[in-house]
């Protein structure tokens, strides 16, 4: 088996015109940078077209991936058609894009900016643009959109440089080389050439409930120079050597910028409402922690060798869902908040795609999953060598009273969809996990081991549920709820977290029975059956992920191999992904970077690996 | 009269008149962040300017307080009232001279009309009654110091 070579560095062309498709391109046409409190969406040709200030959770400065027209962006490319080749900067998360001109070639670095022990802006989008060769006509231009668009900015300079502000959010333009910047009503903008060995900088130093601060140019190199120093700092810290490394890396690079750190939280993905099907209303925010995906987030952070992400993960998990203990909410904010009202933007939507959502109201769903997924990462935390005291201890064996009371009732699923509750089977496969996981937590005397009985009684008695309720004969197959015939690729997590069925032959048939059903190549859907929303979607590619790690599970080991091969060529030219492709054009859809794929790929990969697939 | 008064009102004052900017702040009127202008005159890092700016911010408002008594002591009289209207005339001084002119030339790391090629301004300077930082800024400053001044002053006035 080969692994993917150069996955980071892997380059592709591209023209850098006009945008063919009213003004938007390929969802996989972005790359993301960050600095771990935010991030930046940076497309092909040059435009910075999504961030959001101060935190990835806030309202946008520029949000043209949702509204080309009003949405706002930081517009840097030539003046001449171009050709475009771009690669992350080796195992780092800096982005490194050349345009190759007929008049010459030029390149640009984008770069969100980690604080330095200078005194520095409290965000920094930094933009180098170094020419190669020849004489290139640059021209950029910042339309600043605060609020989603719906705040309307005033642009000023303070001496020479123009700044931005509404509210109590601020932005300036410091530039060098760059051109002498010109404002008008709604932009700043300028206009130089790159010459070969000139080098023009761009930062965009953003300001929340405080004054500006205007760096020199030496301090913006310096960070510049930093933030890629960290960056292959923390990659050549991570401890995979298997297969497809350059691909997990990148993921975790991926992950990372998702990773929040003021709180220890992992966003879903970095965008709001991009969507599962051009035109379509299945347009969602992810900028939220869900506890979904805490199970397959503390492993892939403990297999990577990331102790202490691992650790503020876990403990950010544990004192967000203190606020509904012992119930918990299916997604939490960033900040470890409960509330995520749900409202539409006034914007266009990605392509035509509305309504345009920010916040989620799944917050408010019941689903009853995510207690397993919580009672599993608190035992690979143990396992880990992780500690919890007693309070806590007493919190989880509560979370497990809970399912005990709570296992028959019919919830929304773990893919939240918006028709009526039923009984899926996937959900109560994952109180099964809880239950069996409080009971392990009991044997390592992690958890009081008072209601022990109890949760042995109820774990036979989901257990007897799901195998005469939720099998099908006629499918050979779990089904995706009880009394149904439909399919649901959630159950490969059957296999995944260890649901132990009396008859191990039925998980492994259910695998064979959900590619069947269920794939187109290397894709999967994620269910046959309604959900209560109008229209289709692509394929979820998280749910391949899961396949190739089931089958690596179940002793299919070349099948895995050839399929996880497959899903990483599915990765855009600088090896990110959405969360769905779709399996007619092959175009990422939905938000991007998607952790949970990313998450999936990792796993994935350690199970081969572990399998014996080095 | 006492001076313990004073200095209790000081600080409780100077609270109240954080507490206020920074509520303000939320609210978007206004990006001032005292604490942050005062601490980044002394270090360049972040998380020690503030925390140094808050103790340098409470510290001023002690020196403001002793002010005021001293004016209390020279009429011979205080009271909260009183203490309003010299708030007023502490936040427009604070927002036509103290804040806007004296800070810029004194502060190593914002730029004033007195910067040559030598200076490297770091920190956007406040404009004329500090409405760089938000046009809401003259107003909210305003009236934190009117609060303030009518702590002082009560707390002046309640301990005779």
């Amino acid at each position: 088996m080969s692994s993917l070579s150069g996955a980071t560095q892997r380059l592709r062309s591209a023209s850098a015109s006009e945008r063919p498709a009213r003004g938007y391109v390929s969802i996989g046409d972005y790359a993301a940078i960050g600095d771990g409190r935010t991030v930046a969406l940076v497309a092909r040709d040059g435009s910075v077209d999504w961030l959001c200030l101060p935190d990835l959770d806030s309202p946008s400065v520029f949000a043209a991936v949702l509204d080309a027209d009003r949405g706002g962006r930081f517009a840097l490319q030539p003046e001449t058609p171009a050709q475009v080749q771009r690669r992350y900067l080796p195992d780092t998360n800096v982005l490194e894009t050349t345009f190759t001109t007929a008049q010459g070639v030029v390149k640009v670095t984008d770069a969100m900016a980690l604080p330095s022990s200078d005194l520095g802006p409290t965000r920094e989008l930094i933009r180098r643009i170094d020419g190669l060769s020849g004489r290139v006509p640059m021209r950029w231009r910042i339309t600043p959109a605060f609020g989603y668009g719906a705040v309307l900015p005033c642009i000023e300079r303070r001496g020479r440089i123009p700044v931005v502000f509404a509210g109590p959010d601020a932005l300036a333009v410091c530039s060098w080389e760059a051109g002498e910047p010109q404002i008008d009503e709604e932009a700043i903008f300028g206009r130089f050439e790159a010459r070969a060995s000139s080098s023009a900088l761009i930062a965009l130093c953003a300001a929340h409930q405080e004054p500006l601060v205007f760096p020199p140019r030496e301090h913006v190199e310096a960070r510049l120079e930093a933030t890629t120093t960290y960056w292959r700092t923390w990659a050549a810290h991570r401890r995979y050597h298997g297969p497809w490394r350059d691909a997990v890396i990148r993921s975790a690079l991926a992950l990372k910028l998702l990773f929040h750190a003021p709180s220890g939280a992992i966003a879903a993905a970095a965008t709001a409402s991009l969507p599962e099907q051009i035109g379509g209303e299945r347009n969602w925010d992810y900028r939220f922690c869900w506890v979904r995906d805490s199970a397959f987030t503390l492993e892939a952070l403990l297999h990577l060798g990331c102790p202490g992400e691992a650790e503020a993960f876990f403990w950010w998990l544990l004192h967000a869902s203190q606020l509904t203990h012992p119930r918990l909410q299916v997604l939490y904010r960033l900040d470890g908040g409960e509330h995520a009202p749900e409202r539409t933007l006034e914007l266009n939507g990605y392509r035509g795609s509305r309504p345009v959502r920010v916040g989620n109201d799944a917050a408010g769903q019941t689903q009853l999953d995510i207690y397993g997924d919580l009672l599993q990462t608190a035992l690979i935390y143990t396992e880990g060598g992780g500690r919890l005291d007693r309070e806590t201890g007493r919190r989880l064996a509560g979370i497990a009273d809970l399912v005990c009371r709570i296992w028959r009732q019919p919830d929304s699923g773990i893919w939240e969809v918006r028709s009526r509750p039923l009984q899926f089977t996937h959900s109560k496969m994952m109180c099964w996990v809880a239950l069996d996981r409080a009971l392990r937590l009991r044997d390592g005397g992690h958890v009081p081991s008072g209601h022990a009985s109890t949760w042995q009684r109820e774990r036979l008695a989901i257990r007897e549920f799901i195998e005469t309720r939720c099998w099908s004969q006629r499918l050979g197959s779990y089904t995706r709820h009880a009394g149904g015939e439909e399919l649901d690729a959630s159950l490969l997590l059957g296999v995944l977290l260890g649901y132990e069925s009396p008859d191990p032959g039925r998980l492994t048939a259910t695998v064979h029975a959900l590619r069947r059903g269920l794939g187109r190549g290397p894709l999967l859907s994620r269910y046959s059956g309604e959900d209560g929303l109008r229209g289709a979607e692509g394929a979820f590619l998280r749910c391949s992920f899961w396949l190739a790690d089931a089958l690596a599970r179940i002793g299919r080991l070349q099948e895995a191999i050839e399929l996880m091969e497959q899903l990483v060529a599915l990765a855009n030219d600088v090896g990110l992904y959405a969360e769905e492709l779709d399996p007619h054009t092959s175009e990422l859809l939905g938000n991007l970077p998607q952790g949970l794929v990313h998450l999936a790929l990792i796993n994935a990969a350690v199970s081969i690996a572990e399998a014996g697939g080095e | 009269m006492s001076i313990w008064g004073a200095l209790a009102g000081g600080f409780v004052g100077t609270l109240v008149l954080t507490t206020a900017l920074r509520t303000a702040n939320e609210f978007g009127l206004t990006r001032v962040d005292l604490p942050f202008l005062l601490g980044t005159a002394v270090t360049r890092d972040r998380a020690r300017a503030k925390a140094l700016g808050y103790l340098m911010h409470l510290a001023a408002g002690e020196v403001f307080a002793l002010v005021y008594y001293a004016i209390f002591a020279a009429i011979a009289t205080s009271g909260w009232l009183l203490g309003m209207l010299f708030g007023l005339l502490h936040g427009v001084v604070a927002a036509t001279a103290l804040v806007s002119i004296l800070l810029p030339v004194v502060h190593p790391r914002m730029g004033s009309t007195l910067s040559a090629a030598d200076r490297s301004p770091l920190l956007e300077p406040p404009g004329f009654l500090m409405r760089n930082y938000g046009r809401g800024t003259p107003i909210a400053t305003l009236l934190a110091h009117i609060a303030y001044g009518a702590i002082v002053g009560g707390f002046a006035s309640i301990a005779d």
